[in-house]
């Protein structure tokens, strides 16, 4: 039988898409075999019409939990989208040839159970081609096998020469490779299958020159040889399987550049689309040139002036660049370059998002209405039924109340489980932005067990649903997504401990590990007391009622640890300040040591010192050094004796009022009852207070009646007391005094600008 | 007797190399070049020319050493930029080197350089006593360099005042000097380029204008990629040091060695080495040239005044001396950086995370 032609190809690759389309004109084939999965042959009709716009995935994914799915992204510009476009032009018969995605997804499973069970063998996952293009990488030097493929091939302008290259890659891949890791059992397989469907199409009346199979470069020698059988029926029926769906999907070139390596995905989708008008264009120099005027228009739209004379200078460097290394046409690599040592001053930095948008680019495949039912889809019903909540999935708005305790009286973990598992779920939902469910607010602030929702189907819903496809293939995956995409984008280090918060509502241990990375990433750069303290806060409630969730505090330590270090030694100098700015720090001070008291491995002998420093220090805002010690006192820190003679050097004679009195306000933001009994605190008060000058006495007072203010009747009582003892009057007088209303009289001409 | 020149140019230490690639050239000149960009690459970047190993001048960043000589190819003038200590005025003087077996067209800018030093300047007796003439003149080496169509370098370009920064505008977009006095002008030859090198930030520099900085291909000098690269130019140079210092100190273990550069490297970029846990750099620049000095100082002290092997109290007082210069907020970035992560790296470093403490304090 003679032999059908085969064209290898790189996935992926405009020189590829351009240089097939010629190979076809010239072979006129009656049959274009694709490699894909078989059983996507029913969507080559909708791949190809003409509301289709590009890029699109074509997707398997299993009808069972979990979903595995295997995807097939296609740009305008890959070979294989070409072939079947050329067919559809040409009149030609199209098929997919490679095994049916239920087989694929069949091997994968299996594969994975056995690695599970071999642990903790260590297998790595992947390709196996990965050690040769790490050498490669190592060979090509900067830029690695990407830039040597670019250069070598998709600059390639003869149609043999890509040919041959092409064979030439895939024959060495295939002679350096094959049969050393488990994955060439499953290449091996797959050949067998393909030359299976030609074998079929030869049967079929196709004549085998006649029929062109368009398939990776690696599989070219697995095909072309006449020597090597098809796969036998049996063969083909003891292969495993699972059942799956299959869909097209829209893409974007963001997704695209997100999966590297061969055949997946290209780290440059917008640009590699410039090569390929370029190929259409017939000018070699037509994407280079397109690039770095695509750089300079960019950063002229966003208001850094890029001249002209800066644009044919980086070009005149991308061409020196090239022959350097013995090119003639600049590569992606020298372009960038040149375009950062011209336009962008040395640093790429001045030019990151202008390459992001040339290089990448925002392009997002669209499909006709209806063509398209997508993993995330399937995934969400399929979780619905899960976890029972299907009668929610209607147009009246229903409320779920949930309880997120483990319930004992239910025999199996899951159903004692299941409101968690709930909430978890719809709590991706809402990070998703899918409108099916909403939070409401729970009346008990502190109930962490208790979730409200309002689960409501809209017809929007199930768009959004659709949407989510572009970030991930099931809801949790795109969730993930999401998240990372906030950490990313989050200023403020409290903008991440919300998303760590929400990561952990999630579910999501992957994502929460993420994010408690970059807070603490962001925690270093954090400047103010208030926030470093607000953010431990927040973690410590979170490890210590995480255990609800199921959530593992053990991450958050280390960070919880660098905050109250970084707190201890700011602290000192941020207690040098005004009276505006020490309610927060106060706030912080107070937050900071429940941190402290509630966790054992803190370090709170440095608390201690440092809260020793503040209280002994002349220079620090009074009322913090007075919190200062009343905290330190609270802590047993503290010795009565030491106390009191703090408090008579804070209120001595000639103190201003407003110090003493603002320390002694400090003091009292903490520990009533410890004062209350201290006999000589209050005699040590009076005392002060006989010191000062009619005129100090009314400033004083404004500072005194705001510490009292926090004490309640009964504490008020008790001062009262006391002082009615050393005053030698009677208690209700005093008391009387102190928790009647104010009487302004007297300070009508006081100046209350100034404090 | 024989002359003792404290540092020769880098064409007379590298002679032979030079000659070599030189004699064994495959690829073509251009003009006003002595041997190909690529041999250019070889010698700064090392490799082996007709049997000769060639010793790498410039370790790691291959990719920006491929700029820079491109950026001479087509003429354009360099200008080489980066926190101070990262080599520039190592690679430009190795660039002049290959390119013309000349390193020494050079100005070297202080705020006090006059436009005169750009341009030319006049033997002021001769030219009161003969009227204006060539003989009279004393060209600067722009000028000899664009007479002879070589590369002219100018040394920390940015600690020049402006209006000197100003002439070099009109001299690298015409390529030409006029000399009104002589009524003539000096064409620039085939070949002639400029090499400029300034510090990114630091005391008393003057900030290029828009103006003579789009008239420069510019590349960064960015700290060496790599911990390994780093040990490494660290461990030769402290090696050519001790020889031509007489310091009578062993060489620090490789295990010094490491610890600094890992203490340089993850200060510098304000994460850790494995990339996981981000800290606070400090303000102070923590360059190479630093780290090699530091460890000089280490050996000085320990040859003269200790056992000859640096020990971790050395190397902690030098460490408290680096990092913590002037500000003392980096005084705190330093004590985070003991208690965080120095602290929890185990025994190695367990002594030399004490001593840098006890003098932290």
């Amino acid at each position: 039988m003679t032999a059908p032609h085969v064209f290898g190809i790189r996935h992926l690759s405009p020189a590829g898409a351009w240089h097939l389309r010629g190979y076809l004109d010239q072979v006129q084939p009656e049959l274009v075999l694709v490699e894909g999965p078989s059983d996507f042959n029913g969507l080559i009709g909708d791949l190809v019409r003409a509301q289709v716009k590009l890029p699109v995935a074509v997707m398997a994914y299993t009808k069972e939990m979990p979903i595995r799915t295997i995807l097939y992204p296609l740009a305008e510009y890959s070979p294989e989208y070409q072939a079947i476009l050329w067919a559809k032009q040409h009149g030609c018969a199209c098929r997919f040839c490679d095994l049916p995605s239920e087989v694929f997804l069949g091997i994968r499973q299996a594969r994975e159970g056995r690695r599970m069970a071999e642990t903790p063998k260590e297998l790595e996952d992947g390709d196996g081609a990965e050690p040769v293009y790490r050498a490669l990488d190592d060979i090509c030097g900067d830029g690695g096998q990407e830039t040597f493929w670019e250069r070598t091939m998709e600059h390639c302008a003869d149609l043999d020469g890509y040919r041959a290259g092409a064979g030439c890659f895939g024959r060495s891949l295939r002679g350096l490779t094959l049969g050393r890791r488990e994955e060439d059992a499953e290449n091996l397989v797959r050949e067998a299958y393909m030359r299976r469907v030609i074998r079929d199409a030869v049967a079929e009346g196709f004549a085998p020159e006649k029929i062109v199979v368009i398939t990776g470069a690696f599989h070219v020698d697995g095909l072309a040889d006449p020597a090597l059988p098809p796969l036998s029926d049996q063969e083909l029926a003891a292969l495993p399987r699972l059942e799956t769906l299959t869909t097209l999907m829209p893409y974007s070139y963001y997704r695209l550049s997100e999966r590297s390596g061969y055949g997946a995905g290209n780290k440059a989708p917008a640009y590699y689309e410039l090569l390929w008008d370029g190929l259409q264009e017939g000018l070699p120099d037509y994407a280079a040139e397109r690039y770095l005027t695509g750089l300079a228009s960019y950063q002229r739209a966003h208001g850094t002036n890029v001249s002209s004379a800066e644009v044919m200078e980086a070009m005149r460097l991308a061409r020196s660049l090239a022959e350097l290394r013995g090119y003639r046409i600049p590569a992606l690599l020298d372009l960038r370059d040149a375009a950062v040592t011209c336009m962008g001053h040395g640093y790429l930095s001045e030019l990151v998002l202008a390459v992001a948008d040339t290089e990448i680019g925002t392009r997002i495949g669209s499909l006709p209405q209806g063509i398209s039912r997508t993993s995330v889809q399937a995934d969400f019903y399929q979780k619905l039924k899960e976890l029972h909540l299907e009668r929610y999935r209607s147009a009246a708005a229903q409320e779920l109340a949930l309880d997120l305790r483990e319930k004992l009286t239910v025999k199996s973990k899951k159903s004692a489980f299941l409101d968690l598992e709930r909430s978890f779920f719809l709590h991706r939902l809402r990070v998703l932005g899918i409108s099916f469910a909403a939070l409401e607010q729970v009346r008990q602030e502190h109930a962490t067990w208790a979730e409200r929702w309002t689960l409501r189907w809209t017809p929007e819903a199930e768009i959004q649903i659709v949407e989510a496809v572009l970030k991930g293939d099931t809801i949790e995956q795109a969730a993930g997504f999401v998240l990372k995409k906030k950490l990313e984008e989050a200023g403020s280090i409290a903008e991440l401990a919300a998303v760590v918060e929400q990561a952990c509502f999630c579910g999501m241990p992957a994502a929460v590990s993420m994010a408690v990375t970059a807070l603490q990433q962001s925690a270093v750069d954090a400047a103010s007391v208030a926030e470093l303290a607000d953010t431990a806060m927040h973690l410590s409630v979170t490890v210590r009622y995480g255990d609800i969730r199921k959530l593992d505090g053990e991450p958050f330590l280390p960070i919880l640890s660098q905050l109250c270090l970084r707190t201890c030694l700011l602290l000192p100098g941020e207690c040098v300040c005004d009276d505006a700015a020490s309610a927060a720090v106060a706030r912080a001070m107070k937050q900071m040591n429940d941190v402290v008291v509630q966790h054992e491995f803190l370090d709170g002998e440095r608390w201690d010192r440092v809260l020793l420093q503040t209280a002994g220090r002349d220079d620090c805002n009074t009322k913090l050094s007075g919190l200062a010690a009343a905290i330190l006192l609270e802590r047993g820190r503290l010795e009565q004796a030491e106390l009191e003679i703090e408090m008579q050097r804070r209120l001595s004679c000639g103190i201003p009022a407003e110090l003493g009195a603002g320390w002694f306000e400090g003091l009292s933001m903490k520990n009533h009852y410890a004062l209350i009994a201290r006999m000589h605190l209050w005699e040590a008060l009076s005392d002060y207070l006989d010191t000062l000058t009619d005129e100090e006495f009314k400033r004083a007072l404004v500072f005194l009646r705001r510490a009292f203010a926090d004490y309640t009747a009964a504490e008020k009582d008790r001062i009262a007391e006391n002082l009615g003892e050393i005053w030698q009057v009677n208690p209700t007088q005093v008391s009387e005094a102190l928790n009647g209303p104010v009487s302004f009289e007297g300070l009508d001409d006081f100046d209350f600008d100034d404090i | 007797m024989e002359q003792q020149i404290q540092r020769l140019p880098a064409e007379q230490l590298y002679q032979k190399e030079l000659d070599t690639l030189i004699a064994n050239e495959q690829y073509p000149v251009p003009t006003g070049w002595r041997m190909s960009p690529k041999s250019v690459l070889t010698y700064i970047c090392g490799g082996t020319s007709g049997g000769m190993e060639i010793m790498p001048k410039y370790i790691g960043h291959r990719r920006l050493v491929e700029i820079a000589i491109s950026t001479l190819v087509t003429d354009r003038a360099l200008l080489l930029t980066g926190e101070p200590g990262t080599a520039k005025s190592w690679l430009s003087e190795h660039l002049a080197a290959a390119i013309n077996g000349d390193s020494t067209r050079v100005i070297q800018g202080t705020a006090g350089t006059t436009e005169e030093q750009i341009r030319y300047s006049w033997n002021y007796a001769m030219l009161i006593a003969n009227g204006p003439s060539r003989e009279a003149m004393i060209p600067s080496p722009i000028y000899r360099a664009m007479e002879q169509g070589a590369i002219a370098r100018v040394e920390e370009i940015s600690r020049c005042a402006s209006e000197v920064q100003d002439a070099l505008i009109s001299i690298l977009s015409e390529k030409r000097i006029t000399v009104p006095e002589l009524g003539t002008e000096v064409p620039a030859q085939k070949g002639f380029s400029i090499i400029a090198t300034a510090n990114t930030h630091d005391r008393g520099v003057n900030e290029m204008s828009a103006a003579l900085k789009r008239r420069f291909n510019i590349v960064v000098l960015p700290a060496p990629e790599t911990l390994e690269a780093e040990m490494e130019i660290v461990r030769t140079r402290i090696a050519q040091l001790a020889g031509s210092l007489d310091l009578n100190a062993k060489l620090p273990k490789e295990d010094v060695i490491e610890k600094v550069c890992t203490i340089f490297r993850e200060l510098r970029a304000g994460v850790t080495l494995d990339g996981k846990q981000k800290l606070k750099s400090t303000i102070g620049v923590l360059s190479t040239a630093e780290a090699i000095s530091l460890l000089a100082n280490s050996m000085a002290l320990a040859g003269s005044f200790g056992s000859g092997t640096i020990t971790d109290q050395d190397l902690a007082a030098g460490l408290q001396g680096a990092v913590v210069k002037e500000d003392s907020r980096d005084g705190k970035a330093w004590e985070e950086y003991l208690e965080n992560i120095m602290k929890k790296r185990g025994s190695r470093w367990l002594s030399l995370y004490t001593e840098c403490k006890e003098l932290n304090r």
